[in-house]
């Protein structure tokens, strides 16, 4: 077997890096005013160690691209005061909260730059940053209230064919925010699922930090070399039980109540004003815990194992 | 709410298993369906349809592609991520790749829902009131509706709420466009395909779309009055012969109660 470490010119030796560090280490690099992407989908796999460390360090302006549909992880960053614009198709919890109500708050305030869209419009503008392009063209959204409600979808007649299409700008993002179940110290990376539209995030990303459930040897990740869904994450941080308190598939599913709970002190907010009992909520699961070992200590281990897929 | 209705069986249907009905019976065998987000009927109403009559269409089920005619009971769940819908699968759809492939659509049937769906056939997830930065009532974006009407073979609107505020005369924006301002030829000075929605159906009745791209009422639910539904409408209604939506046989209210719904979502 060949010896693992290769010589250089120089005479010194280089050894594959990990890229496994901590969340804080992971974005080291965010600054107001950044694109900013959060992948899974609805009530499910949203980054949220990563999440968290957003909003613990206080950055603000960013533009916050979303999942084709997103979830409250938005809607938290938002009440967190961390959004000026919005990249997202939906924001809201199916029945635990049909519109994400931070979301309604903000939009109502006319405090939030939304990027109006549709989702086959969103993959459309992560096409044309993975393809290094200033847009791609879609067909869905002429004669719709889009491109006049988000006058950054131009409707245009193409060269070839003189049809009516709406080009949708390049999304160019500069972190991708990701969760997923596994990845060795290399950054090779495996979902358990579909793993939604994250793929489609990473193509469109500068650089990509994925969250995981578990560090696994790279042998195991050669052992099934085509689940490996995002090939080279730049950074990978190791978060058992991250995306709670949404669902991480094979591993848990949504904590409902958590999210209730949230849902409850952010409708306080769009429906009184008041933002005592939202900002309560924040201080305690968002803003104080010093990292991700301290959220699941409030949260509390019962809890935490209360959670089972069967 | 319910509705006095014997069917076959003797028992009553709900208005929502009318609706379920209702998209069942007009689904082909061989067809595509996308069971949504957080919308019971119609994922009652596909696989109805695919039970009773379509063991070759498919039925995308929690991002994968179904077939079920096998499954005694389908579980439901409350959340289109529960993972555990995917154990049905016999191919993936990935997010992205789902919203980029849109070929296969021709033979795809969908169905929208919207805060506001208009006589004209056109519906409204963004939001209610004049002034777009400050809306009364924000609503919670489009989701995939604008692409999935424009590219499927055909679609239907469905909302279970029939009041004044859901059926209006134009809606405050268009999330998913139908006949627009339902002056000819708006389709197609958009380049939009001639065919704009089949129907909307509600707890209340079935509209479809004339020549005059007008919704009109197509058949009454069993036990509703055509009074009612005009005090229920925020668009005329005009008199005229009205059929009576058909019931479900025995048949299929067996499929849905002890098959498809049994947690009773739709009662």
């Amino acid at each position: 077997m060949a010896d693992p470490q290769m010589i250089s010119d120089e005479g010194a030796t280089a050894v594959r890096q990990s890229v496994v560090v901590t969340e804080q280490e992971a974005l080291d690099g965010l600054g107001n005013g950044m694109t900013v992407a959060i992948g899974g989908f609805i009530n499910a796999a949203h980054p949220m160690a990563l999440v968290r460390q957003v909003i613990r360090s206080g950055v603000e302006d960013l533009t916050v691209v979303g999942a084709a549909s997103s979830g409250l992880e938005l809607d938290m960053l938002i009440a967190a005061g961390c959004v000026r614009t919005l990249i997202s198709p939906y924001v809201g919890a199916e029945g635990l909260a049909p519109i994400g109500p931070a979301f309604r708050k903000a939009a109502q305030d006319g405090e939030l730059d939304l990027f109006e869209l549709d989702e086959a419009q969103f993959y459309a503008g992560l096409r044309a940053s993975a393809q290094r392009l200033p847009f791609n063209p879609w067909r869905a959204g002429v004669g719709t209230s889009y491109p006049e409600v988000n006058p950054r979808l131009k409707t245009f007649r193409d060269p070839l064919r003189d049809e009516l299409l709406v080009a949708v700008p390049a999304i160019e993002i500069d972190i991708a925010l990701l969760h997923a179940a596994i990845s060795d110290r290399f950054g090779n990376v495996q979902h358990i699922g579909t793993g939604f539209g994250d793929r489609a995030i990473h193509a469109a990303a500068d650089r990509t930090v994925v969250q995981v459930e578990q560090i696994v040897s790279n042998e195991q990740i050669k052992s099934n070399p085509a689940a490996t869904s995002i090939a080279g994450a730049n950074a990978v941080v190791r978060t058992p039980y991250g995306a709670h308190p949404f669902a991480s598939h094979g591993y848990y599913p949504v904590d409902e109540e958590h999210v209730l709970e949230y849902v409850g002190a952010a409708t306080d907010w769009l429906k009184t004003g008041s933002r005592s009992r939202l900002d309560e909520y924040l201080d305690r699961y968002l803003r104080e815990p010093a990292d991700h070992a301290e959220y699941l200590d409030r949260i509390g281990i019962r809890q935490i194992l209360s959670l089972t897929e069967y | 709410m319910t509705t006095a209705l014997d069917t076959q069986s003797g028992t009553t249907a709900t208005p929502k298993e009318i609706m379920a009905t209702v998209i069942a019976n007009d689904l082909r065998d061989g067809e595509w369906v996308e069971v949504g987000a957080n919308f019971p009927v119609p994922r009652a109403g596909a696989l109805l349809a695919h039970l009773c009559h379509g063991p070759n269409m498919t039925v995308m089920f929690g991002f994968t592609k179904a077939y079920l005619c096998d499954v005694p009971v389908i579980e439901e769940f409350a959340f289109i991520t529960d993972v555990r819908a995917m154990r049905w699968g016999e191919a993936y759809y990935p997010h992205d790749q789902l919203l980029s492939e849109m070929r296969f659509r021709r033979r795809g049937v969908f169905f929208s829902g919207g805060i506001q769906l208009d006589r004209y056939g056109n519906s409204n997830l963004i939001g209610i009131g004049p002034d777009y930065q400050h809306l009364k009532f924000r609503g919670p974006g489009g989701i995939g509706t604008c692409n999935a009407t424009l590219q499927n073979g055909r679609y239907h609107l469905v909302t279970t709420t029939h009041n004044p505020n859901v059926l209006v005369e134009r809606c405050d924006y268009v999330s998913a466009v139908g006949y627009g301002d339902g002056s000819p030829g708006f389709r197609e000075r958009h380049g939009l395909p001639p065919r704009g929605p089949d129907s909307i159906v509600t707890p209340l009745c079935v509209f479809d779309f004339d020549e005059d791209r007008t919704a009109k009422v197509k058949s009454l639910h069993p036990g509703v009055t055509l009074e009612e539904v005009r005090e229920q409408t925020g668009f005329p209604i005009p008199d005229g012969d009205i059929a009576t939506t058909k019931a479900p046989t025995a048949l299929q209210l067996d499929a849905l109660r002890n098959r498809i719904d049994v947690i009773g979502a739709l009662r």
